[in-house]
């Protein structure tokens, strides 16, 4: 009953935000359209704040990368306490520890990675507290959703790869078939194709997001193709080190792991969230908080990383200049564009709203393997 | 005076179901032991697992959802182990059970009261279709049922992990890796504990009366204890062993839509979340008897439970797999124990 | 018997290789061995007699480690000894061979032979083996095919195998555990044979049997147990079939002629059961037979020469390839065991525990086994537990069976109980026949006189019983005629009052003897 009932719901605002045109694209802060009753105050030193992540604090990746904002969030705030839960399972078990932590007292509990109605069915029924769901796409009174615009990054990596590639096969190693993984592959492509037209992509998912035998295979697989740069989107640094050993390049995500292939590392989409869980703790212990719906743009929580030591100086700067017009509002994912059987997808003139970034479910010309 | 130990050709029930408790309380015991040496207070620990647990409505709900997959599996493999077929695979007959179900309730338009049935009679079909060809193999080749039952699963996840990423994605595109939610929902009876439970329950005690008090079940139980006498009563010894197997893998398919239509809501990969291999403990621990699978299932689910408390106090769950172990370990020599008696001797030595 | 070791030319001072003293072992409720004491000299084959349950192979269990007694010492050559395992006893050189055979059937003999040994050598190869194998066998006397698979090898082989491999492991003191239960009176003497050059080397053998006969022919000495307790340890010259008999049951057992029916009572009538021209994929040949209303149809042969398929044949367990099965004029080849049976045919069958009973399941469960699909066990798909309790308990009664508890696993009754409860609930359907396949195996005297009486009486009911049995003496008592089967075939079919022991003899390997008339 009350599942159907938090579904339609949920569903309703997303309508109501999108239609009351409030997704501003260039900042990436969405706020709601209705004005929600902000959550009371908690004393610093009564506030419990939990994690739960999809993976190890110890991968040198995404969870990590949160990790580090939480810590922040302790710096920021010594008196509040903060618990976290490694490798929350994809299953009925999320939401029986997610259950758990609002029952061991969580005033804020953020989620760094998507889990549905795992986490909604939790969040219906535990009004007073703040749920943040990364990588979500539906808001609930008490619940709102956060992620990076990682599409801008992997379009400059794009710029630099298409550089560096000879063979102009890029490979790319994916999770599961969703958003990110979309938006990664043809932003990575697209950039590419600025400096080497006929490149192509080629994409194995894995099912996982964190499985590095799976994620070496699949590299390797993706070499024997004939791919000389390799991409993709997992929490560890296994085709790196296939990379290095085969003489090929990687754009890697999350961190900076340049240590496994310091020959093949071009760079990496590094993320940063450490300020905006900081804000996001500040306004729940000041009683501002209601949910929000943020996304955030490069230079403020997402960007490439350092470039590899073997990038050319004036590839670097190629790709840079790129991250400059970015950086001062120019975007290249404008019309027309095509998927890869053809069909017109985005008209000409229009302009992907980031939005349709965040949702993208459709691969480009040139992409395969991504949608089976 | 001397003590000696005596061993008995079968153990006394009392003995046997002393034994079992015994092994629970003495895996407890090692894990507690083992969390305090690595300096976690087991006593505080257990105090919050209990609390946990039973201490509010959302434990109890949240046990009732474990409780019930639990039963469903635990009773699929300790019907099959009645006419001795170990069924390995209810792993994979509860994903295609899901898989069914989810497939009716996505696909084919209706309202409630005739979907719900219908799913319910998918899943039945689809976990006794998944035994089918181990259960032929087993009949008719004498091929051992579990390593065909066991390597169906890995077929069985990978499919239900295909369609759910693929071609029944949710095209909402709020979902990453799982099916739309399911339009029909199992109605719940308290809280967010759905009619799979008291589904689960009613099967364990009509499973009890089939095979106590029905010819059907006298035949089974002769089949199972010994093929050559019920051969040598004419009774259909295949047919039997056709049918009980079958049924195990309706068993573990409907926990697959209790599951998937009452608990999660949407069909994904993983959906079986190990119950088809704790099944193998729960029945095990219940020396195949459906009155006893509520007894182990639930405890079961209580260890499970636990385990997610531990998860949040930063334990690893690996700390639950080790606990289970422990007490499949431990009733495994309680077992052999209750086969002893200890007597005291006026020795001449 | 103070003059043992001189009437054994043994030094006045020789230990015995091994003695049991004051042995006790008590298993939950029951007494299995109260102070029982036994020396057993080099040379000597000593023979272990008693009822069935009366303690011997518990007895035999504690000399070789399986057991560990409550009280008593075990003195091998003289000095106390602890057996803990079965291996202590083997290494102290006293080897068991088993009444069920411990053999890989799936390996060939020398594998067996050589399989747990710590003188196999480390690099294995098949022809070593059977080289090894062939060695052993020729120096201890026991001729075995080396490179045969065990499964493929007939009981009496396989036995041969089984003591060749404990003899291997130099045991001096052999023991045999219903050693010819599975073997033709040929291959008995043959066994003999073996044993008693086995003793001339210095060794001994105890031989734990309830045959009277043979042992009288075999043993030097003869301990009698009974109830767990020793009776008497005596020269086998100095007794008789009948005071054996008599110290084994104590109480005096009369074997006699039980053809003579009670007056008033009927002889064979009109035919029953007739087989005509049966044949079973290679087990049957053209086999023809015919029962007849109250007579005792005796069917003698060499283990595994058929026995079993007939047996098979006449209950409906297998469908004959060509011929007919006509009970009362009607085919029943086709119906299957249930509804044969359904029809009045009781069988007895050879292996109790592999097919007449389900050894983990309970008395009651067992017992009501031919009758569990009938009022009142059965109402409807129902099976009322009660009615079943209540038709067991009847059963029990009837077969004079003391149950301590239904509920309990019938593997927990003796084997003499079991084969009373199988018989009495066979006898129960057994309207117009009984198949009864060695039914007094494995029995002592007493019950198999039980047996026995349960057949006559069946008999002067009109009923006519088939009698498959090893034991001549058995069959010449009872039947009214005795079929001899050979390879699948009968050999011949003689009266039982004018049988020869000779004759049928002759035609258990293979001689051709009058034919049986058929009836078409």
């Amino acid at each position: 009953m009350n599942i159907r009932h938090l579904s339609r719901r949920g569903f309703l605002n997303m309508g109501a935000a999108a239609g009351a045109g409030l997704i501003l694209p260039k900042t990436g802060l969405i706020r709601p359209a209705r004005a929600q009753t902000a959550l009371p105050p908690v004393a610093e030193a009564d506030a419990k704040i939990s994690f739960a992540y999809v993976g190890p604090t110890a991968d040198e990746g995404w969870t990590w990368a949160h990790d580090q904002g939480r810590q922040a969030v302790e710096a920021a705030f010594p008196e509040l306490t903060t618990t976290y839960v490694e490798n929350l399972p994809y299953s009925a078990d999320a939401s029986r520890i997610l259950r758990r932590m609002v029952g061991e007292g969580a005033n804020m509990v953020f989620v760094n990675s998507n889990y549905g109605d795992f986490l909604y069915d939790v969040a219906d029924r535990a009004p007073d507290v703040a749920f943040y769901e990364c990588d979500g796409r539906t808001t609930l009174p008490n619940m709102g959703t956060y992620y990076v615009q990682h599409w801008y990054p992997s379009y400059i990596a794009g710029v630099a790869a298409g550089l560096m590639s000879e063979t102009g096969k890029l490979g790319y190693v994916a999770s599961f078939p969703v958003p990110s993984v979309y938006s990664g592959t043809n932003a990575f492509l697209m950039g590419a194709r600025t400096v080497k037209p006929d490149a192509t992509l080629q994409a194995i998912v894995i099912n996982s997001w964190f499985d590095p035998q799976a994620a070496a295979q699949a590299g390797t697989a993706l070499i024997d193709n004939g791919a000389d740069v390799l991409f993709g989107i997992m929490d560890e640094a296994a085709y790196l080190q296939v990379a290095e050993a085969r003489g090929v390049k990687a754009v890697m995500w999350n961190t900076d792991i340049r240590r496994y292939g310091p020959e093949a590392y071009i760079s990496s989409i590094v993320v940063d969230f450490g300020a905006w869980y900081v804000e996001q703790v500040r306004r729940r212990l000041a009683g501002e908080w209601t949910p929000t719906e943020d996304i955030l743009p490069l230079g403020q929580g997402v960007d490439r990383d350092a470039w590899g030591q073997s990038v050319p100086t004036e590839v670097a700067a190629q790709a840079d200049a790129v991250r400059e017009q970015m950086l001062g509002g120019w975007t290249p994912f404008v019309g027309e564009m095509k998927d890869n059987t053809g069909t017109i997808r985005v008209p000409a003139g229009h302009t992907m709203t980031e939005r349709e970034l965040y949702e993208w479910n459709w691969s480009i010309e040139g992409v395969t393997g991504v949608d089976g | 005076m001397r003590l000696k130990l005596q061993r008995l050709h079968s153990a006394p029930p009392w003995k046997a179901f002393a034994a079992r408790v015994l092994s629970v309380l003495l895996a407890l015991a090692v894990t507690a032991l083992m969390m305090a040496m690595a300096g976690i207070d087991p006593i505080d620990l257990a105090a919050q697992v209990l609390s946990a647990t039973f201490g509010s409505s959302f434990g109890l709900e949240d046990l009732g959802l474990l409780f019930s997959p639990l039963l469903f599996t635990g009773l699929a493999v300790a019907v099959g182990l009645r006419i001795g077929a170990w069924n390995i695979g209810a792993e994979g007959q509860f994903n295609i059970g899901a898989l069914c179900a989810a497939g009716i309730a996505l696909f084919v338009p209706g309202p409630d009261w005739a979907l719900l049935p219908a799913m319910i009679a998918a899943g039945a079909l689809g976990g006794a279709l998944w035994i089918l060809v181990p259960t032929l193999a087993r009949a008719y080749a004498d091929v051992s049922e579990l390593i065909t039952t066991l390597l169906l699963n890995f077929v069985a996840l990978l499919l239900v992990y295909y369609v759910a990423t693929g071609p029944w994605l949710d095209p909402s595109g709020r979902a990453l890796a799982t099916t739309a939610r399911l339009p029909v929902r199992l109605p719940e009876v308290w809280g967010i504990v759905h009619w799979g439970l008291p589904i689960a329950l009613g099967l364990a005690v009509v499973l009890a009366v089939i095979f106590s008090v029905t010819r059907w079940g006298y035949e089974v139980r002769m089949a199972g204890s010994n093929a050559g006498s019920a051969r040598y009563a004419g009774m259909p010894v295949r047919r039997h062993l056709i049918a009980v197997m079958l049924l195990s893998g309706a068993l573990a398919g409907l926990g697959g839509v209790m599951e998937v239509a009452g608990t999660v809501g949407r069909l994904q990969g993983g959906i079986s979340n190990n119950y088809g291999y704790l099944g193998i403990m729960v029945a095990v621990l219940a020396r195949a008897a459906p009155l006893g699978v509520i007894a182990s299932a639930f405890l079961m689910a209580v260890i499970l439970n636990g385990g997610i408390v531990m998860q949040t106090q930063g334990l690893t769950t690996n700390t639950v797999l080790a606990m289970t172990g422990l007490i499949l370990l431990f009733a495994a020599i309680g077992d052999e124990l209750a086969h002893y008696r200890l007597r005291r001797l006026e020795g001449r030595n | 018997m103070t003059d043992i070791r001189q009437r054994l030319g043994l030094d006045a001072g020789a230990p015995p290789l091994v003695a049991l003293h004051g042995i006790d072992k008590v298993f939950p409720g029951v007494i299995a061995n109260k102070n029982v004491s036994l020396e057993v000299f080099p040379g000597e084959i000593h023979a272990l007699l008693g009822e069935n349950g009366a303690g011997k192979s518990t007895l035999m269990n504690v000399l070789t480690g399986i057991y560990q007694p409550e009280a008593g010492e075990i003195h091998v050559g003289g000095y106390a000894r602890v057996f803990t395992a079965p291996q202590d006893a083997i290494a102290a050189g006293i080897g068991m061979v088993h009444q069920h055979f411990k053999l890989v059937k799936a390996f060939t003999v020398a594998e067996n032979v050589h399989l747990g040994w710590a003188d196999t050598p480390a690099r294995i190869h098949r022809s070593v083996l059977e080289q090894r194998t062939a060695d052993l066998s020729h120096k201890l006397g026991l001729a075995v095919d080396p490179g045969a698979t065990v499964d493929d090898l007939s009981t009496g082989e396989q036995q041969r195998v089984e003591i060749l491999r404990v003899l291997s492991r130099d045991a001096k003191v052999l023991i045999l555990d219903e050693p010819t239960a599975v073997l033709t009176p040929a291959e008995a003497q043959e066994l003999f044979v073996a044993l008693r050059a086995f003793v001339a080397r210095g060794n001994a053998v105890i031989f734990i049997s309830h045959k009277l006969d043979e042992v009288l022919e075999i043993a030097d000495r003869i301990t009698i147990l009974r109830q767990g307790r020793k009776v008497a340890t005596e020269w086998a010259e100095a007794c008789t079939e009948r005071s054996l008999a008599q110290k084994m049951v104590g109480r005096e057992i009369v074997l006699s002629d039980m053809r003579t029916r009670t007056e008033g009572v009927a002889g064979p009538g009109a035919p029953v059961l007739t087989l005509d021209g049966v044949t079973l994929k290679g087990r049957l040949t053209d086999v023809s037979l015919q029962l007849r209303a109250g007579e005792i149809l005796g069917v003698a042969g060499v283990a595994g020469n058929g026995q079993r398929e007939l047996c098979q044949v006449l209950t409906g367990l297998a469908t004959p390839d060509k011929g007919r099965v006509l009970l009362d004029g009607d085919d029943i080849a086709p119906l299957g065991p249930r509804k044969v049976a359904a029809l009045g045919v009781g069988h007895i069958p050879e292996d109790r525990l592999g097919s007449g009973l389900a050894p983990a399941l309970s008395v009651t469960d067992n017992t009501v086994l031919r009758e569990y699909r009938q009022p009142p066990v059965s109402r409807g798909p129902w099976y009322m537990p009660r009615a079943a309790r209540a038709l067991a308990e009847k059963i029990a009664a009837i077969a004079e069976v003391m149950v301590p508890d239904f509920a309990m696993p019938v593997r927990n009754l003796s084997g003499g109980n079991q084969q009373r409860l199988v018989a009495r609930r066979e006898m129960r359907i057994a309207s117009r026949v009984l198949v009864a396949a060695y039914p007094s195996r494995g029995l002592d005297v007493g019950a198999i006189n039980t047996m026995m009486r349960y057949f006559t009486e069946l008999r002067d009911q009109g009923v006519a019983v088939v009698l498959v049995s090893e034991e001549l003496e058995e069959l010449l008592n009872l039947s009214d005629r005795i079929a001899v089967m050979f390879h699948g075939q009968i050999m011949g079919v003689v009266e039982g009052e004018q049988a020869d022991i000779d004759e049928i003899g002759l035609m258990m390997g293979g001689q051709r003897g009058p034919q049986a008339e058929v009836a078409a």
